[in-house]
Formats: structure tokens, sequence, C-alpha cells
């Protein structure tokens, strides 16, 4: 890692002693470490980015993805956005490490060689601050700390191309280097002297094992059978009403049970009707077991009974298979009070408009009087308090 | 070219359009500036806090004993300090009920208790293997 440094020029240095770079006579700031670090941080990010991806898109499908987008497995999402934040966690601390590791070189002297030089540092600073910027903004996140002026989504997404782009360049530069130090004995490695390698597999065995306590702490958020270990995460599995956690309250979302009394449910198509509640209850029910994935990482599978949203837009004359469908939420506001689904997830039997949740009727913080589950779909798409579909 | 450095060159390239996709999305934002801050913010907070900081820690274990396993207990501790932080100085009342629902401050000194256990023992254990053998047995 380097990044700007704003030292004097040249000449003046003889004259300011005092200002000439720090000596570091530390051992392991060397390529071999560094690359040993690297590598692990490079899988770790390209995790993060692949899972991102795949986030991003299932939310904010493009329109010739939208028909096509699969429902399953029906555990999908839960893995890809529970390796997210997992592989995310464990990057900051690979991250912290492999800056360690260079810190030196933000003082190399002078700070500017050549033209190529400068465009190297440049790269480095834009990397180093992504970097850092990413996994600071997703640990936020994950708390539902938003201290800074922009919108999270959209500019986390954004500075992941920017990440996992001068991860590339990084590694395109710095190739010889990390050809040289990518094994024990590579020929840069057998330069580097000898009894270092004691001490970098033991900074390596510390790495790993910070990245396992970090993760065993933390995963059962959304990895169920390890959740007795789940002391450090923003959520535990077990804990909301019914047994399942909430991301958006009844109250925050403006929705009241007086506001419910003249609840019914709209289903808009060829075929217009509208049902109430007892008429819902009344329907053929399907049991179906599915995890509810948050984007923010935890993620748990639960018992749910209601009526499936094919045999819904069968009745409104739909064509399940090839008709979408428009969901409404009674909440007053937020970005996700309509929801579209694809036709495969439409489609699928196990997508249903949920009435019950593990054996009773559902809470109102889990979207009484019913609600959208579907599997392998972002929780935040999993409409809850639905009082209108329309098949698109 | 050789195949290898094509390899290089192509992702050189590769890395350099996805920073402008990403630079391009930046630039749509309604505040790119307040993102430029934070992006900067970070590298001062790495670079200028917590590196430094670091370094310094680290200078009181050069010449230790035992200073493999000391400096694995810090990376351990300090990396359980910094994911747990946010939970625990985040301002305000938690967004429901069901978030944030565990004693961080509780469960982070358990943890970091064993951390102190584990280190313990590994370094009583090494030094117990590795004290002067009096060959008494074999004659």
């Amino acid at each position: 890692m380097d990044s700007m440094t704003s030292r004097p020029p040249g000449p003046r240095r003889a004259a300011l002693p005092a200002l000439r770079p720090p000596a570091f006579t530390g051992r392991l700031h060397d390529a071999r470490t560094a690359t040993s670090v690297g590598r692990w941080l490079g899988v770790a990010f390209a995790v993060c980015f692949a899972t991102g991806l795949v986030s991003h898109y299932l939310q904010h499908p493009p329109d010739w993805l939208a028909n096509h987008l699969p429902a399953r497995p029906a555990w999908g999402y839960r893995l890809t956005q529970g390796l997210h934040v997992a592989t995310g966690l464990a990057a900051i601390v690979l991250l912290l490490v492999k800056l360690w590791t260079v810190y030196p070189r933000l003082f190399v002297w002078p700070p500017v060689r050549s033209a190529r030089h400068a465009l190297e540092r440049l790269s480095v600073a834009v990397l180093v601050a992504s970097a850092v910027f990413q996994v600071l903004t997703g640990l936020l996140n994950i708390v539902e700390w938003y201290p800074w002026p922009f919108s999270f989504v959209p500019v986390h997404f954004a500075v992941a191309w920017v990440v996992a782009g001068s991860i590339l360049l990084h590694v395109a530069v710095k190739a010889p280097e990390i050809t040289a130090h990518w094994g024990r004995r590579s020929e840069g490695t057998l330069a580097l002297p000898a009894e270092d390698a004691r001490d970098r597999r033991s900074l390596l065995l510390g790495t790993g094992a910070a990245v396992g306590v970090v993760t065993l702490t933390t995963v059962g958020q959304s990895f169920t059978p390890l959740k007795a270990f789940d002391l450090l995460a923003p959520r535990h599995p077990d804990d909301g009403p019914q047994g399942l956690p909430v991301n958006r309250t009844a109250a925050a979302a403006g929705v009241s049970v007086p506001g419910l009394r003249t609840w019914r449910l709209e289903v808009y198509g060829p075929r217009p009707y509208t049902l109430t509640l007892d008429d819902l209850w009344a329907m053929p029910r399907t049991a179906a077991r599915l995890p509810i994935a948050c984007v923010e990482g935890w993620s748990v599978e639960a018992h749910w009974g209601g009526v499936r949203v094919r045999d819904l837009m069968e009745r409104a004359g739909g064509r399940p298979g090839r008709d979408a469908l428009r969901v409404t939420s009674l909440e007053v506001s937020g970005a996700y009070r309509v929801m579209e689904m694809g036709a495969e997830y439409a489609e699928d039997p196990l997508t249903l408009l949920a009435l019950a949740l593990n054996g009773q009727p559902l809470a109102l913080d889990h979207g009484y009087p019913a609600r959208i589950i579907a599997p392998n779909r972002p929780g935040v798409l999993q409409t809850k308090w639905v009082h209108r579909l329309e098949l698109l | 070219m050789k195949t290898a450095s094509v390899f290089r060159y192509g992702a050189g390239a590769l890395g350099l359009v996805l920073i402008g996709i990403g630079a391009w999305r930046l630039a749509d934002q309604p505040d790119p500036l307040g993102v430029l801050v934070w992006l900067a913010g970070a590298v001062v907070l790495h670079d200028g806090i917590l590196a430094p900081l670091v370094l310094a820690v680290g200078l009181l274990l050069v010449g230790r004993r035992d200073r493999g396993v000391l400096r694995g207990a810090l990376v351990v501790a300090g990396s359980l300090v910094l994911v747990t932080l946010p939970l625990l100085v985040r301002p305000g009342a938690p967004p429901n009920p069901s978030a944030l629902p565990l004693p961080y401050g509780r469960n982070l000194v358990i943890v970091l208790a064993a951390v102190v256990v584990v280190a313990a023992v590994v370094i009583v254990v090494r030094r117990w293997r590795r004290r002067p053998q009096r060959s008494t047995d074999g004659d």
C-alpha cells in the first residue's frame, strides 16, 4: 500500500532532516508476506463482488432478465448473501494485515520517481481508498448505521466496481513480483532472509485465527447450525416475533390493526376478483419450508403456510410461467412498497401468499394478514401486508 | 507477446474498464463529492490513525519471548474489537426490537477472555515443551 504523501520537494530535504520519511526496521514488510495474505484477500473480495452482483441483479434485474431469474435453489440467496457478509467481515481482517505488510511503501523516497511510478501510486491510492471504504460502509450497513450523506446501496454497488477494477489492475502491475513470491521455493521468496520464514508462518497463523474467530462469532446469524456461537453478529436467528427476526416493523411501515379491519385482497387480471381473509383461509393451503434471507446477511428457515401464488393468478385468468406479477403492500411509504416478481418466481409451486408462520397466523410485524414468501429471493422482496396482486 | 503478458495487459485493461464503470456510476450519484470525502476519509482513517496505532503496539512486542503468540492474540483481539465497535458505539436505539438483540459488550469481553486464555495456554505449553531436557532415560 501507499498513497499520496505531502512531503517537501527534494532540495529542502537536507535542510529539514526532521521531515525525513520514517524508517521501518520491523520484519515481514515484504513481497512474500504481501503475496500470501493478498491472495486470500483477493479470494474474499472476489466472493464479495460475485455475490454482491447476484444480490444486485436479483433486486434490480434488467428487463430481459426479469422473467428468467431462477426460483431455485430455494436456498440460493441465503447462501450467496450469507457468504457476502461473512467474506466481507473476513476481508476486514485480511485487508488490514495486507495493508500492514506494505505500509512502509507509503513513505518511499522520492515519493515519485517517474510518470509510471506516479500512476502506479495513484492506482494503489484508489485501491486503498475504495477497499477500506467498501468494508467500512458494509460493516456499518449491517448494523443499520448510516452516518454518511449518500445512499448506501447505489454507492456500495458503484465502489464495488472500483475495488474489483483496482485489484485487477494491481495484480496486473505486480504480476512479476507476485509470481516471484508465490511459493515457498519461488525465486523471490528464497532471496528474502530465511530466518523470516518461521515468523511469517506465525503471522499468517495469527491472521487465520483472527478470520476464524470473527467468522465463528458472527456467521451463526445466517449459518444456523453455528447459532450457539453467534455472540457478535447484528442479528440472532431466533430473536424476533414467532422466533424470526424482523427487518421492518409494522409501526415503521405505518401499518396498524385498526387499518386492517376492511382488508381485502384485490387480484387484477383478465378476471379480477376480491377475497376476504376468511376466503383466503378457506382456499387450499400449501406448506413450505423456506428461508427468509435479508440483504444484511442474516437468514433463517421457517415453516410457512398459505395459498400458492400461481393458484391465485390462474383464478384471475393468468398464465403461470408466462405472466409476471406486481405486488403492492399496505405500507404507506418505502422503496419496497411495490414489488414485481418475474414469471419463474410467480409460477414456482413454493411461492406463497403466506398466512401462517411456524403454525400460527402471521404476526403483524411479519406481514399480517398476508405476505409473499418465495424461494431464492432477497428478504426485501418478500413483501409484507400484501393487499393487491396484478398480473403483468 | 507472450501469453503471460497478454493476460497481464488484458487484466490491467479490464481493471481500468471496471474502475471506469464504478466512477461513472459514482458520478451519477446526487452527491458524488460526499462520496469522495468519505473515500479520502477512509485513507486518512487507515493510513493516519489505524496503521500508526498498530505499528506502535508492534513496537512493544519487539524482542519479547513468545512474540508470535502475543502478536497472534493481538491480531485476533483487535479484529474482534473492530468488528464489534459499530455495534457498541452506534448512536440511537436499534431500528427494531429484533435488530442488535445481543449484549455485545458482555459478549465481546467473554470472547476476548477466551482469546487471552487460549494464548496463555499456548505459551505455557510451548515453554514446557522447550524446557531444557534432562536425559534420564535410555541409559
